[in-house]
């Protein structure tokens, strides 16, 4: 007996995402996913954009890793709210990690909620977080092509920050041709350029943030 | 690797499924896989029968379509599949499109075991 189900199997992970929206909606919190492979330099960015922060600033950091805190001891050095989720063993961050570390946080307190997902360019493109934008991240120690190898990840990320370009003379990266790759994948897609150890381009990426916070709190 | 996981959701959704229709054994799931969903099919498959060990689900079948990505164009409604992930309209060259096929990962239909006769 055949029986129709035509059921989307990621809902349940959709419902939660679901929620998670709203609750950033109600709370005002403007949330970015960060992803990337691993070594691409997710971390020192969200160092240096939480460095480049006022003291004053409603901001908050969960990143994801398979095991250690270590980025979490990293991060809690500027002095805002940080939380490691370890997933074990799990390849990506889903919607129910994320409630699980909200859980002990007042979501009214955060204005920016910044979720740095576990190294890898395919799971997370799957899992929808909540988030206001997936960010992809790539760096010039890897290969031009990486958005033509794993254009899934190009195509539903918002913005592509291109990090290391201090690296650009020492490096085969060609940037001409990872911006065709990029325009080609997504046309029309943001881009900034950062080197996190020489802080530069930074501020194109805090502009980035300040901008889409503002069009995502007038929705 | 997250096929494991949507493995596991595969054999829940069967499950409910067939729970609701009178609880027979699961002998196929029937799945929609687009080429862009992100899931490798071979390896859901594995996973599939990896997870079905030793339960009512052991020896099912699986009946995977894949359909192709397909955009319809923003500005002149043309449907078309574009080409690795050039994204330009055929008829017209805009480049801004919506994606109406490809990315699914759904359950379509599952199949029970006929009960016995009564």
């Amino acid at each position: 007996m055949r029986v129709a189900v035509e059921e989307k199997v990621l809902s349940e992970n959709d419902k939660l995402a679901i929620g998670l929206r709203e609750r950033f909606r109600r709370n005002k919190v403007f949330c970015v996913n960060l992803i990337s492979s691993p070594g691409s330099g997710k971390t020192a960015l969200l160092e240096r954009t939480l460095e480049a922060l006022p003291k004053s600033a409603k901001v908050a950091v969960l990143t994801g890793d398979i095991q250690t805190e270590n980025d979490a001891r990293r991060l809690a050095h500027a002095g805002f709210p940080v939380k490691q989720i370890t997933t074990g063993g799990t390849c990506h961050l889903d919607a129910s990690m994320i409630i699980k570390a909200l859980a002990d946080w007042d979501l009214a307190t955060i204005d920016i909620l910044f979720v740095e997902n576990v190294g890898n360019l395919v799971c997370p493109t799957s899992y929808d977080l909540g988030e206001h934008a997936k960010i992809v991240v790539l760096s010039v120690t890897e290969g031009e092509d990486k958005p033509l190898k794993y254009p899934s990840i190009f195509a539903v990320s918002e913005l592509c920050i291109i990090n290391k370009i201090d690296l650009l003379p020492y490096v085969s990266f060609a940037l001409d041709e990872a911006l065709a790759n990029v325009r080609q994948v997504h046309p029309g897609m943001a881009v900034v350029q950062t080197s996190c150890t020489k802080r530069e381009g930074l501020d194109g990426w805090l502009q980035w943030i300040e901008q889409r916070r503002a069009q995502a709190m007038a929705e | 690797m997250h096929e494991l996981a949507i493995a596991q959701a595969i054999l829940d959704r069967a499950k409910a499924a067939s729970e609701r229709n009178g609880g027979g054994r699961v002998t196929k799931i029937g799945l929609r896989i687009g080429e862009i969903s992100g899931v490798e099919p071979d390896a859901l498959a594995f996973g599939i029968e990896a997870l079905s060990k030793n339960t009512p689900f052991e020896g099912l079948a699986l009946e995977i379509e894949q359909p192709r990505r397909k955009l319809r164009c923003a500005a002149c409604a043309a449907e078309f599949e574009p080409e690795a992930f050039a994204y330009a309209c055929p008829a017209c060259q805009n480049l801004s499109s919506e994606c109406i096929a490809g990315n699914e990962l759904d359950v379509s239909f599952i199949e029970l075991e006929d009960p016995p006769c009564a």
